[in-house]
């Protein structure tokens, strides 16, 4: 049962738009059946003194006055065409807004994700290597300590220690007025929150390496792979490593939405301006399709990578792939 | 004679380490002991002073010994608030997990039980679910349901957080539902909830505890990181996030006893939870592989 990767692959992008489809639904409909009046988002403050007639010509203007269905129709036609929308609160097109504020999200998320990923084997090998040796002990209580601590009191007190007492760094924004273009300005701003990201997840993810591989020292393979000859330290990282390389995948895309709420919180507490803080914003001042582009986005994220680790696991492990076990394809 | 044969294959001192065998299972005690006398302070009914007291001529006071952990920008004595308003977040943490574990257990067990498609359908509304940052959903739910209060935020944390559950519970009655008791069940004319309740629940419970236990967990957490962005319980109802909701304004004072004291009281129940957790999925596996 030879499968047709051309087919395969049209499957799953029939379900990601079918998904992605049903998200805007939801989301919209979620956003605009919540109390609260689109309006408010858009005059701010003056929403309130609006006259009557001034109120419906601007409900108007905003198409608020059709049917919440033909709404979402006309969201979505012009969505196809790639218009998502403005922004009641900006006034500008949704994707300007979002594009200015992607880079900064990258760059604190992106980096956390990397170092996590660095750094998470790198612990759970170690801690695997010296299992209930008082280094494994050690990590393994800062470990929990580390991930128990609340996102927003880690930022808090990092705050209060290296802002407020020591002076060292600042305590909110992206860069200096007028330094948008200076890198060293931009890595002293970023070290507190990306030290929030990185120390909230780290161990969440070297623990479950350290699980995995202490499941992995105690199979047959490794008794053999010892006859052979080989030490441990080759042991542990070619053989045992590589086995558990396929649920690593896996968890990280999970990672993603994990560590993107992560970043969220972590934003909102330092004032960065990306996008965690603005979905934050949008959804509470009703900025409706300025939420749905950002919904869309990072769900369509999250779902691109999760297909994404479930090919990449079907390449290392053939069992996985729904062509079945005892096929053999001729890979590199 | 015996010099000329080399031993192959590992010798006696170098095997595999075996997986350590202790008779007694590894009790958490002193996370047992930190959550026993948190439980027991919060449930406490005497309180040294009245919690929403605002004594305007001593606000903002470091720890002394007439306000032991001091007192906030109001004038409200730290040390009854931490008590008082522990009772809150602990009750929505109990709560919410409550919920979600009731959500999360009859959504997988439909899941697993009904058809292909709706299996597929009810999986794939999870996936969306979970593609969202839980902060946003939160946001939407409680637009929804309104102005937030003890029970409103209960629920709402509680209903976003059951899809871990319904993934294992899942996976758990796909496995069971091959099993011969539960086909002689139906054949005896058991219905749906009558073969969840005394065949499939039993077996679930050891795989779920664990994650019952982490979702507590997640929603203290939820709760103090919604007070404190202004999105969960407003500041007139004490909790240990919405103490922590002032934080801000002392950052700028260098307030730091009203920053780090509630912090750590919620640190403090966050790590015991959390060990306590772990301790029983070592225990419960370990019966497991032992039968």
């Amino acid at each position: 049962m030879r499968r047709n990767p051309f087919l395969y692959g049209l499957q799953k992008l029939l379900l990601f738009l079918a998904s992605m489809l049903l998200l805007s639904v939801t989301v919209f409909y979620a956003a605009r059946l919540a109390p609260g009046d689109p309006l408010v988002a858009y005059y701010g403050e003056r929403a309130e003194k609006l006259t009557p007639e001034e109120r419906t010509q601007a409900e108007e203007r905003l198409g608020l006055y059709d049917p919440l269905h033909t709404q979402y129709l006309r969201w979505l036609s012009n969505a196809l065409r790639g218009d998502f929308g403005m922004s009641y609160k900006y006034k500008t097109d949704v994707l300007d807004i979002i594009g200015k504020r992607l880079n900064n999200t990258l760059l604190l998320g992106g980096t956390g994700f990397v170092l996590i990923f660095a750094l998470s084997p790198v612990l759970g090998i170690l801690c695997a290597r010296f299992e209930d040796r008082p280094l494994d002990r050690l990590l393994c209580r800062a470990g929990a300590l580390s991930s128990c601590i609340p996102e927003f009191w880690l930022s808090l007190a990092l705050i209060l220690i290296f802002s407020v007492w020591l002076r060292l760094l600042p305590s909110s924004g992206a860069y200096a007025v007028g330094k948008a273009r200076d890198w060293g300005d931009r890595l002293i701003h970023l070290l507190l929150p990306l030290t929030v990201v990185v120390l909230s997840h780290l161990w969440y993810y070297a623990y479950m390496i350290r699980n995995k591989l202490l499941e992995e020292i105690r199979a047959n393979y490794v008794l053999l792979a010892k006859a052979k000859g080989l030490n441990r330290r080759q042991i542990l990282l070619r053989h045992c490593l590589r086995n558990i390389l396929p649920p690593y995948f896996s968890m990280m895309a999970i990672a993603v939405p994990h560590i993107l709420g992560g970043t969220y919180v972590t934003e909102t507490v330092f004032s960065y301006p990306g996008l965690g803080a603005l979905s934050y914003e949008s959804a509470r001042c009703q900025d409706t399709y300025l939420l749905m582009a950002l919904c869309l986005f990072s769900g369509g994220a999250v779902m691109l990578c999760g297909m994404l680790a479930q090919a990449v696991n079907e390449r290392l492990d053939p069992r996985i792939r729904p062509g079945g076990g005892m096929e053999v394809d001729h890979f590199g | 004679m015996d010099e000329r044969f080399v031993l192959v294959g590992p010798r006696p001192e170098e095997a595999p380490p075996e997986p350590s065998i202790r008779i007694l299972p590894e009790i958490p005690v002193i996370s047992w002991i930190v959550l026993a006398v948190l439980l027991l302070g919060c449930l406490c009914p005497v309180l040294p002073k009245d919690p929403a007291y605002m004594d305007l001529a001593h606000t903002s006071l470091p720890p002394g010994k007439a306000f032991w952990f001091g007192t906030d920008a109001m004038g409200r004595d730290i040390f009854s608030m931490i008590w008082y308003g522990g009772r809150i977040s602990l009750f929505i943490g109990f709560a919410a997990a409550g919920i979600s574990a009731l959500t999360g257990i009859l959504f997988g067990a439909v899941s697993g039980l009904a058809p292909r498609w709706l299996d597929t359908l009810l999986m794939r509304l999870t996936e969306i679910l979970l593609s969202i940052p839980g902060l946003l959903l939160v946001l939407l739910l409680q637009g929804m349901l309104g102005k937030p209060n003890v029970i409103r935020l209960s629920i709402v944390i509680g209903a976003t957080s059951w899809t871990g559950i319904a993934k294992v519970v899942r996976t758990e009655v796909l496995r069971l539902r091959e099993s011969g008791f539960a086909a002689a069940a139906r054949c005896m004319g058991g219905g749906f909830f009558h073969i969840l309740r005394w065949h499939l629940a039993p077996n679930l419970l050891p795989s779920i505890l664990f994650m019952v236990v982490m979702n507590l967990r997640s929603a203290i957490l939820t709760e103090s990181t919604l007070s404190f962005l202004g999105l969960g319980l407003p500041l007139e109802v004490i909790s240990w996030g919405s103490m922590l909701s002032l934080a801000e304004k002392a950052l700028l004072s260098g307030a730091w006893w009203m920053i780090l004291i509630p912090g750590g009281f919620l640190t403090a129940a966050l790590l015991s939870v959390t060990s306590i957790g772990n301790g029983l999925r070592r225990w419960l596996n370990r019966e497991q592989s032992n039968l």
